[in-house]
């Protein structure tokens, strides 16, 4: 990496100023202003447009799925029933964790960031099948119609796992949920597809495997997961609307059927899947860091392959998730041990971003503050995982508030913190305006704030013994559950300040320049909202996406 | 970039803008197909491994159930993917060398076979419904004299299951070489331009492969 | 857009060679005398499939089932699928693929054949297995006397074909 790093200053500068020659030459209308009119985005394949429609569609059911869950924790704020009943209360978490999984995590970071900057980072000009891009997000929007129609159809209590034999007994709308899960992973195949051929293929000149900046390799390694696992789920569904229209019985003991081997079925993709939701998220925590420490990375390929060991690594610990629904014993060992094994790989990359940081100049930016965020809550979620990856004590723990906090440390305090400080970082690539720092800032604060008032409280509670999916509890848990619920408010506060902050820039900040952050990476090095094609010139890569012009080298290793 | 058209001058038809050359967009129109193709295996073996379930918790039941299923019909249809796969390879060679006649001669006898298969199943599935070899709750073999274990009615769910969806693949198999035929006969593929034939080729492949596992397990299990 | 030539002068390396066109493919065309031999081969291999399937090879007749078929897909995958004369890395897809089924078949079926003692316990060993043979029982017991009552319905119990 070393001997890259003297090449890559003059590449890097060498190609920003050719891109700004041109750009004197004739300014070339952006992405956003190069075509005009509703159906120039309706019929778009342009890779930016898609995924700027991704994110206003995934942002809109963050935002519901969302508020449903204040509506939850607001419920839960005594113990007795307030505002929603039993059943009612069933339908909305199962909601809640539907739109979420399906609809927000799963497309949010690859879909809608990663359609925008993957291409840009590579170099492209655009996806390797534009076309199929769109097509991709137009199944999304029918997935997206379908889990949305559940609404209407009536009782959908399933959680999100759709357990059998509860869901064949359930009421009706069981089917057409899992057929919208279903349609949204052909969705997310699609991408997928598209991602590992864009990642092979439309790599510029120079940019070797080893030159890829880090969040190409996360969108990578979760786009291979994307399509090693998905066709799965997609089977499971597709198993269990037939058992429910047919009642084929492979899922149902009354039929002579294994319950359980739903559960192997459900999980063998499922697991992976959280893995699609968090990879990304620590691709983009490898540009912020790096970047607003002005430092190289520390351990570049260290990251970039323990982005494809917990890739394969999440094929083969699934069964963790069914300690306790007659798994046999003998494979709960086993699949304790290999549960183990995923943490070296996601250590090595907390400790490599704590090292990167030591010995960094670093800039306290938005984006940076909710790195920070990101280290300490991912952190937590990351060492709870391994608490209920061990068999005994998931057995003690299994069902409560502690697996719910787990999961939300990772999935929340993980992704949805990356998200959010990824939209800050890109931001001025993606509409050329600045955001306000001190809001931005604020809302980092109010997220952390939030984020551990609402779930550092369930893990205790879970650990009392609290039992997750229930509206009522007794009065023991009543103080920390209101503490939870205050909680979950300032999150909401600070979400919608973010909100706030990124709509009022593309409104009244102020223009940004091509780069703004002094980055290294291809994005930074066209203007800033890109041009329609990305680039004048097919640029060429000459060194490590990480060596800065003006860094403090003393800390390099 | 109409700015540049000029030096695009030399592109061929066929080549996407995002592309620099032909043969990038060859290979990643390759790469792609094979990805589905991989994706396909996968979801596929999901059924499968329903199958290698059901097996292992009634081996006895599978044996006696798989017996009612036609074996004729099954080989019949084998040999006829078969040979539908053998000309759709012939085609992709037809159209690497140009041979545009022997392109759309043997895309349509594909496509013959693969009507002959459905026709062939069409005849199976009456005679399956019938006699009541349904699955789950529709199952009714014992009132059409059926001496069959209870829990057939399992067995011919996967039954149903696993070639249904093979069947839709199929049917889908038709449709796409239909439009690759139409397009052959537009003339729209040459040496230089035949990926589609090709990924067409690798789906059609994909059908006949889950077929090459489908008919020992469901048909001549022993 | 400079599409050709600064493109393919930049230099690839791969273990330490250099590799001319890094994004693109061979074409390779098989002759027809080929594809002729693997056809033949595959149906010669379906009639063995039958063979095996009467030769009554007990337990024994599945895997080979299965080792004759894996030998067919094989053989369409290599040369039909033109994987053979294909970059590397297809086979490779192929391969993880083919790993992550069995692992998928190799967790679950074991999984599956160490429940044994817990449905025994909870008595689903039971219920799979004599309830369902003691119903078969009855129900032929009760054809065999309805049958014996010269009221036997239609079709013969051997099947159709």
């Amino acid at each position: 990496m070393s001997d890259d790093s003297k090449k890559s200053q003059s590449g890097a500068q060498s190609g920003a100023q050719s891109e700004a020659q041109s750009e004197a030459h004739k300014p070339e209308p952006s992405y956003l202003t190069a075509q005009r009119g509703l159906m120039s985005w309706v019929v778009t394949i342009d890779h930016k447009r898609i995924g700027l429609m991704y994110l206003t569609a995934t942002l809109f059911f963050f935002l519901i799925a969302g508020l449903l869950a204040i509506t939850l924790r607001t419920e839960l704020f005594t113990g007795q029933q307030d505002f929603m009943s039993a059943a009612t209360y069933n339908k909305v978490f199962t909601l809640h964790g539907a739109i979420m999984v399906f609809l927000f995590i799963i497309p949010s970071v690859p879909a809608a960031m990663g359609n925008f900057v993957l291409p840009l980072m590579l170099g492209a000009k655009d996806v390797a099948f534009p076309k199929l891009n769109l097509l991709s997000f137009y199944i999304y929007c029918i997935a997206a119609v379908m889990l949305i129609l559940t609404l209407v159809l009536g009782s959908l209590d399933t959680g999100w796992t759709f357990y059998t034999p509860y869901s064949k007994t359930t009421g009706t709308a069981v089917i057409m949920a899992t057929m919208g899960a279903f349609v949204a992973g052909f969705s997310s195949i699609l991408t997928g597809i598209n991602f590992v051929v864009t990642t092979h293929k439309m790599r510029a000149p120079g940019m070797t495997w080893n030159r890829m900046p880090l969040m190409v390799w996360a969108l990578y390694a979760t786009a291979l997961i994307q399509v090693m696992a998905t066709p799965v789920l997609a089977i499971t569904l597709f198993l269990l609307v037939i058992e429910r229209t047919l009642s084929i019985g492979i899922f149902d003991p009354a039929m002579g059927g294994d319950p359980v081997l739903y559960q192997h079925f459900f999980w063998f993709y499922s697991h992976p899947a959280v893995y699609i939701m968090i990879l990304p998220g620590f691709g983009i925590i490898s540009e912020l860091i790096t970047v607003h420490s002005r430092k190289h990375i520390f351990g570049y390929r260290a990251i970039a392959m323990s982005s494809v060991a917990i890739a394969v690594i999440s094929f083969v610990v699934w069964g963790h998730h069914m300690f306790v629904s007659g798994q046999s014993e003998l494979a709960g060992i086993v699949f304790s041990f290999l549960t183990f094994v995923v943490a070296v790989p996601t250590a090595i990359k907390v400790f490599s971003w704590v090292a990167t940081l030591y010995g960094g100049s670093i800039r306290y930016t938005t984006p940076m503050w909710y790195a920070l965020v990101f280290l300490w809550t991912f952190t937590i979620g990351g060492l709870t995982g391994v608490y209920l990856g061990t068999l005994s004590i998931d057995v003690h723990l299994h069902d409560t508030y502690f697996v719910v906090a787990h999961f939300h440390y990772v999935m929340v305090g993980g992704t949805v913190v990356a998200f959010l400080g990824g939209l800050f970082h890109w931001w001025p690539k993606m509409f050329g305006r600045m955001y306000n720092e001190t809001l931005g800032r604020i809302s980092a604060l109010l997220v952390f704030i939030g984020f551990n008032t609402t779930f550092m409280t369930q893990f205790f509670l879970g650990h009392q013994g609290m039992p997750r999916r229930y509206y009522a509890y007794l009065p023991e848990y009543e103080a920390m559950h209101q503490v939870s619920t205050i909680g979950s408010w300032i999150l909401a506060v600070g979400l919608f300040l973010v909100l706030f902050t990124l709509i009022h820039a593309i409104k009244y900040g102020e223009r940004a320049s091509s780069n703004p952050w002094n980055a290294v990476s291809l994005e930074w090095h066209t203007a800033s909202p890109p041009i329609e094609h990305n680039f004048h010139t097919t640029p060429t890569v000459t060194g490590s996406p990480y060596d800065f012009p003006e860094i403090d080298k003393t800390g390099k290793h | 970039m109409s700015t540049k058209a000029s030096e695009h001058e030399d592109r061929p038809w066929f080549l996407a803008h995002h592309f620099d050359t032909v043969g990038q967009q060859v290979s990643s129109a390759k790469l792609g197909m094979w990805l589905f193709a991989c994706t396909e295996v996968l979801m596929f073996s999901g059924l499968f491994l329903a199958y290698f379930i059901i097996r292992q918790l009634y081996p006895e039941m599978v044996l006696t159930a798989s017996e009612e299923l036609n074996k004729t019909a099954g080989g019949f249809n084998t040999i006829v993917l078969l040979t539908s796969s053998f000309t759709m390879a012939l085609g992709v060679r037809a159209a690497q060398t140009n041979n545009n006649k022997a392109l759309q001669r043997n895309l349509l006898i594909t496509i013959g076979c693969a009507i002959a298969f459905m026709i062939v199943k069409y005849f199976e599935y009456t005679a399956k419904i019938e006699h009541g070899l349904l699955p789950g709750e529709y199952y009714s073999a014992l009132e059409h004299g059926y001496m069959l274990p209870k829990y057939s009615r399992v067995f011919y769910g996967v039954y149903f299951t696993m070639t249904g969806l093979h069947g839709v693949h199929v049917l889908v198999g038709i449709g796409v070489l239909s439009w690759i035929y139409i397009r052959a006969r537009r003339r729209e593929f040459s040496s230089e331009n035949y990926v589609a034939v090709e990924n067409v080729g690798i789906y059609w492949h994909i059908v006949d492969l889950v077929w090459i596992f489908l008919f020992p397990l469901l048909y001549l299990v022993k | 857009m400079a599409h050709s030539d600064s493109t393919q002068n930049s230099t690839v390396y791969l273990n330490g060679k250099l590799v001319e066109n890094p994004h693109e493919d061979t074409h390779h065309v098989s002759p027809v005398w080929e594809f002729s031999l693997v056809f033949g081969a595959l149906l010669f291999l379906t009639i063995l499939t039958y063979l095996v399937s009467y030769a009554g090879l007990g337990p024994a007749s599945l895997p080979v089932a299965m080792l004759i078929a894996f030998i067919k897909g094989s053989l369409v995958v290599g040369f039909f699928m033109h994987l053979k004369y294909e970059d590397r890395f297809y086979a490779f897809l192929l391969c993880v693929t083919i790993l992550f089924v069995s692992i998928f078949f190799t967790f679950v079926l074991f999984d599956m054949s160490t429940t044994a003692e817990l449905n025994e316990e909870a008595g689903i060993e039971y219920k799979r297995h004599v309830e369902d043979s003691a119903e078969a029982a009855e129900a032929a017991a009760a054809r065999q006397a309805a049958e014996a009552a010269g009221a036997a319905p239609a079709p013969a119990a051997a099947g159709h074909h």
